[in-house]
């Protein structure tokens, strides 16, 4: 039995933030940045397996990817295997005022080199979606399992020819197939081979990105159980990226909401699909279609993903909520996305001045123009927590002001213990 | 042909719109004949909505595919069977609001022009127009393509072309199949009509022509038919929810998310209220927030146009939402069909139980769950035995020596030896739980 002291937390995640270059133009001058994750922090504690689920572009694979080290992350902290004294020393410089991005305990995973640099890699393994352009088609099977032997100098000649056997063995192919080509192999098998080469070299965690949404049901149900079985042998921590809500309510210990690049919602499987604290993961478990559910419910989400490169202000979600309030960060942007169906209403508008992202001068070219804007703001169709939120709206001649209440962004606070959620609201209606 | 009576039973409940008898396609491949689709059977009744689930290479989406011979032949060869199809037209006597004619679908049959309603061979003994869409020429099925049959396609990116504007795309439905009815629209007497304009309002101008269209006499009635054409692909796209429809005309297919194209491409398929709309995983390439509106939308316009859909997805969840009846495919052939509640409360196939048990959900224990060992059989040259045998926990002798045929239990049909005892050999046999 570990007590709560050696307990090692495999990673811990503080404020990472990857943010991708918009570049335009011959001179390729950066016009702004895809902030595909923006201020994450959760901790992988040993054993344990967490479902990170999401819409596609919401960021899950980038953060996958940034915690395996394929991608270096624009600023914040991903520490590796750290001891619970350490992490509470770790959250309490950053409580104190300190930047993730400089708090060093020795385990930061972008200050490592040498051997301690190669511990992390070796022991942070990652599982593609796609099978096929994960692994190299030119190569034999043999080559991809037994490549990380080879590459950490584990095994070579015919004990590494052994080791991979026995890799593929635990994966559930065998010596027959060491000297096949990926493409001779099923969508379910190659997922097999990608398994057994994340676990070449006994990491500690392995990062699933989709594992299983490129197969049939009765595969998936293959591979599901394969993980489970390897995970319960060797102790492995997962972080499982997934879109689909049942198979992460099947695997996951605990699950992660990320919607545009931020966690809004994180809690213990049970917990979570008892009774969803934010309206995203609401509307995200109505959606799933389940064969257990009653039809009751059953409905999809209004709109699409905002653009991650200019993410709403105060709630990311509130553009899409049924639930908004008039605290959730109402905008110059959503006056926009609110009115731009009625027709010819932005037809004259000649510029925005924009003082904050609260705060706004419209000028048209007439002033019938600015008086239509007005009054369409105070039309029915305007979600109503808008209208609440407007500190002014006033027409001089051609021009618009408009004036939001000013909100800070939502962040994650306690919902119970071990419970998370990022919303303005306690709980959610019912 | 004898009709059991099953069939008419079921034939008083809700015309038939579509069966499928017998299909056979196969393809030529380099290691042999790959019998993709061997012996599939089903009826798709009017205004229903019917499931056909499956894994991957099953042949669902070649059923749906010769329902409007999209299958490229060769490598295709068509080998034997047919696809019925007895087109709809709106009940005369209430105008396809629902009476008693009609026995409240809406839609009534054209008289078989063979018996005149009496019953014969060509129709089935159904006294409806029977067209076997295998067989007519392509003419005649370029009049039934996209009007009174019509598919969405999975992966709206690829479907909808990328070069033309969303008017230009969903506009061709209507230049191709409403031609008349936009020349009565722009003001032009169709029986007097120059050729010129009927021409053009079939969008076959050549160069010369359109030369000629843009000169005083018929320039106001080439700008009218345009105008025409133009209102009615906004009155498609408003129908599908999509907002603002007159300035998403003029964008292009990149201009828009995922959940907006596959609109379109249902505005484009629900355009000329088709008898039949065949959904290949419409939803497959999107978000689960955006799948379950899309399937809102189409069940929401299929009430209210009365169509009956085919709904193929490999999401098994997903057909229970969906589908009234449900067909399942294994390896080229249907192994059960039925109503959906049933199959889905009961499945009587080993192939749908193992399915249905291999769906996570929270009844069963972590990495327990019970996925149906082995993989597909090839489909080159089968055998005939049960192509299910190999993985089936049931297979007995008999299940290796011929195949088993899709025979009723009960009110739905399952093509299991369990069921149906065979001629020979010894049957398997499986402990029915209450």
């Amino acid at each position: 039995m570990v007590t709560q002291a050696d307990q090692r937390t495999v990673m811990a995640v503080r404020d990472l933030k990857k943010h991708f270059p918009i570049k335009e133009g011959a001179l390729q001058r950066v016009a702004g940045h895809v902030r595909a994750v923006d201020g994450v922090s959760f901790d992988l504690q040993r054993g344990e397996t967490l479902g990170l689920v999401g819409e596609s572009g919401c960021g899950k694979t980038t953060l996958g990817r940034v915690l395996a080290g394929l991608e270096p992350a624009t600023s914040g902290g991903v520490f590796f295997d750290i001891s619970a004294p350490q992490r509470s020393e770790l959250d309490s410089a950053l409580i104190g005022g300190d930047n993730a991005s400089d708090f060093d305990n020795g385990h930061r995973v972008d200050r490592l080199a040498g051997e301690e640099w190669r511990r992390y890699r070796r022991n942070t393994q990652m599982v593609f979606q796609d099978s096929f352009s994960s692994l190299n088609p030119r190569h034999l099977v043999s080559d991809i399992v037994g490549r990380p032997l080879k590459v950490h100098k584990e095994a070579s000649g015919s004990t590494l020819i052994e080791r991979t056997v026995e890799l593929l063995e635990q994966v559930g192919l065998g010596r027959q197939h060491l000297y096949r080509y990926p493409h001779q192999f099923s969508g379910g098998q190659r997922q097999r081979i990608s398994i057994a080469r994340a676990l070449a070299l006994d990491p500690e965690l392995v990062i699933l990105d989709e594992p299983t949404s490129a197969l049939d049901v009765s595969v998936q149900a293959q591979i599901l159980n394969l993980l489970h079985e390897l995970q319960q042998q060797r102790s492995l921590t997962f972080l499982f990226i997934t879109h689909d809500l049942s198979v992460v309510r099947h695997m996951a210990d605990r699950i992660a909401v990320m919607y545009l690049g931020r966690i809004v919602e994180e809690a213990s499987t049970n917990d979570l699909f008892a009774g969803p604290k934010h309206p995203y993961t609401d509307a995200l478990l109505r959606a799933n279609p389940d064969l257990t559910d009653d039809d009751e419910g059953f409905r999809g989400l209004e709109g699409t993903v905002p653009d991650p490169a200019r993410p709403p202000q105060g709630c990311r979600f509130h553009t899409r909520c049924v639930y908004a309030t008039t605290d959730c960060g109402w905008e110059i942007d959503d006056v926009v996305l609110q009115l731009e169906d009625t027709p010819a209403l932005f037809d004259r508008l000649a510029d925005v001045e924009r003082r904050s992202a609260f705060d706004a001068d419209l000028r048209f070219d007439d002033e019938s123009s600015a008086a239509g804007l007005a009054s369409a703001l105070q039309a029915d169709d305007v979600p109503g927590p808008m209208k609440a939120a407007l500190d002014q709206v006033s027409v001089h001649g051609q021009t618009v002001s408009i004036r939001f209440r000013e909100v800070p962004e939502v962040q994650l606070t306690q919902r119970g213990p071990d419970r998370q959620a990022a919303c303005v609201l306690d709980g959610l209606p019912e | 042909m004898s009709v059991t009576p099953l069939d008419s039973q079921l034939t008083t409940i809700a015309p038939l719109v579509a069966s499928v008898r017998d299909l056979r396609v196969h393809f030529r491949s380099k290691a042999g004949i790959v019998h993709a689709v061997d012996g599939v059977d089903f009826d798709v009744r009017d205004g229903e909505t019917l499931g056909l689930v499956g894994e991957t290479g099953c042949g669902k989406s070649v059923t749906a595919r010769s329902f409007l011979r999209l299958v490229p032949m060769p490598p295709g060869i068509p080998v034997s069977g047919s696809i019925l199809f007895r087109p709809r037209h709106a009940c005369p006597s209430c105008g396809g609001s629902g009476c008693s004619t009609c026995s409240f679908g809406g839609r009534v049959a054209e008289v078989c022009p063979a018996c005149g309603g009496s019953g014969c061979e060509i129709c089935e003994h159904t006294g409806a127009e029977t067209l076997d869409l295998l067989k007519i020429s392509e003419r005649d099925l370029r009049e039934i393509r996209g009007n009174r049959i019509a598919m969405i396609f999975q992966d709206p990116g690829k479907a909808l072309n990328p070069a033309l504007s969303i008017r230009s795309q969903v506009a061709e439905v209507f230049y191709a199949h409403r031609s008349e009815e936009l020349l009565a629209e722009a003001g032009v007497d169709v029986s007097s009509a120059s050729p010129l304009l009927t021409r053009r309002a079939r969008q076959q101008s050549r160069t010369a022509e359109n030369a000629l269209l843009s000169l005083p006499p018929f320039r106001s009635h080439r700008n009218a038919i345009t105008k025409a054409a133009d209102a009615r692909v906004a009155a498609a796209l408003a129908e599908t929810q999509i907002p603002n429809p007159l300035a998403v005309m003029d964008r292009y297919p990149h201009e828009l998310s995922g959940g907006m194209k596959q609109r379109v491409m249902i505005a484009q398929a629900l355009a000329c209220d088709p008898d039949l709309l065949i959904a290949d995983e419409p939803t497959t390439a999107l978000d689960v927030t955006v799948q379950a509106r899309i399937i809102e939308l189409i069940s929401e316009l299929q009430d209210r146009h009365k169509t009956a859909v085919v709904y193929i997805s490999h999401d098994l969840s997903l057909v229970r939402k969906v589908a009234d009846r449900t067909a399942v495919m294994y390896a080229g052939r249907i192994v059960e069909v039925g109503d959906s509640d049933q199959i889905f409360h009961n499945p009587e196939h080993p192939y749908t139980q193992g399915l249905l048990a291999a769906i996570p959900g929270t009844h069963q224990e972590r990495g327990k769950l019970a996925a149906i060992e082995g993989t597909v059989p090839e489909l080159i040259d089968p055998e005939p035995a049960c192509r299910f045998a190999g993985r089936c926990p049931h297979h007995a002798e008999a299940c290796w020596a011929s195949e088993p045929q899709l025979l009723p239990v009960g009110e739905r049909k399952v093509a299991c030896f369990i069921h149906h005892p065979p001629e020979s050999g010894v049957g398997p046999t499986i402990e029915k739980t209450a």
